[in-house]
């Protein structure tokens, strides 16, 4: 009889121990952002890339733009997602330098779905989705690169040109732009 | 010829009627339960707004607990009223 409890113990022991030891319990955020990752579906202009597979909290979106002011080029955007994500948005932010309205140039990205207009049936998609448009169509109301969204407001031909020239790396007024061409 | 039953065992099966699978927000089956409970059914209920969308209770108590100003729907972004 003893020997039985012993026996019923050390199964008992045996059981809970690997759920403790190697795999942890994943967080809700975790749990969400798995499901958004699997069902990604990029459009051809983009691409991901996870330093660590391990961690899909921590990911790069790369958007080569193939049409509009912008084509041609090669943007690469962070992704930070917290913890109480999706009731709070992904950190997003422009890694390359760029020249254009609605992104400044400390990276800062001005999409309304990033800030005040998130909510959590929104996904990783919608937001790459949404990027991508900013190339396609730089919105010069409500600017972060007050300069650029003038030079767009006022001449476009302008505004293509200096975009050129920042994307082949150079001098747009006293700013200088890395290349970023493919 | 005649059968007399001695015993049975009922065995019964549930599930949500809910117009989706899955919970907008977190994304999980709605006959499964939001990420932060264990068991699904009575502990883990779904609420429908008056637009008709619906998510777990967790899900959409913590989506209006976080907004400050005015309580919109995550789907539809009218105001959110709980289906009585």
């Amino acid at each position: 009889m003893i020997k039985l409890f012993s026996l019923k113990q050390q199964k008992k022991d045996g059981e809970s121990a690997p759920k403790t030891g190697n795999q942890k319990k994943a967080s809700a955020a975790q749990l969400r952002i798995t499901k958004d990752i699997n069902e990604l579906n990029l459009p051809k202009t983009c691409n991901t890339e996870f330093p660590d597979p391990d961690d899909l909290l921590t990911f790069k979106l790369i958007i080569c733009p193939d049409e509009g002011f912008y084509r041609g080029g090669r943007f690469i955007f962070s992704f930070k997602v917290g913890p109480n994500y999706p009731h709070e948005p992904p950190k997003v932010k422009c890694e390359t330098p760029v020249y254009h309205p609605n992104i400044d140039l400390e990276g800062n990205v001005c999409l309304n779905i990033l800030r005040e207009d998130w909510k959590p049936v929104l996904t990783i998609n919608s937001i790459v989705y949404g990027l991508q448009y900013l190339f396609l169509e730089p919105n010069p109301e409500d600017p972060l690169n007050k300069e650029a969204a003038e030079v767009l407001q006022n001449n476009r031909r302008l505004f293509e040109q200096n975009v050129q020239k920042a994307m082949r790396g150079g001098y747009v007024g006293s700013v200088y732009f890395e290349r970023c061409l493919k | 010829m005649k059968v007399t039953i001695r015993s049975w065992t009922g065995v019964a099966t549930w599930r949500w009627v809910a117009n989706d699978d899955n919970c907008g927000i977190c994304r999980m089956a709605f006959d499964g339960c939001c990420p932060d409970c264990k068991l699904p059914g009575d502990d883990c209920p779904l609420v429908w707004g008056q637009c008709s969308h619906c998510f777990h209770i967790h899900c959409i108590m913590k989506w209006l607990n976080s907004q400050q100003v005015q309580h919109l729907c995550p789907m539809c972004r009218q105001e959110w009223k709980f289906k009585e």
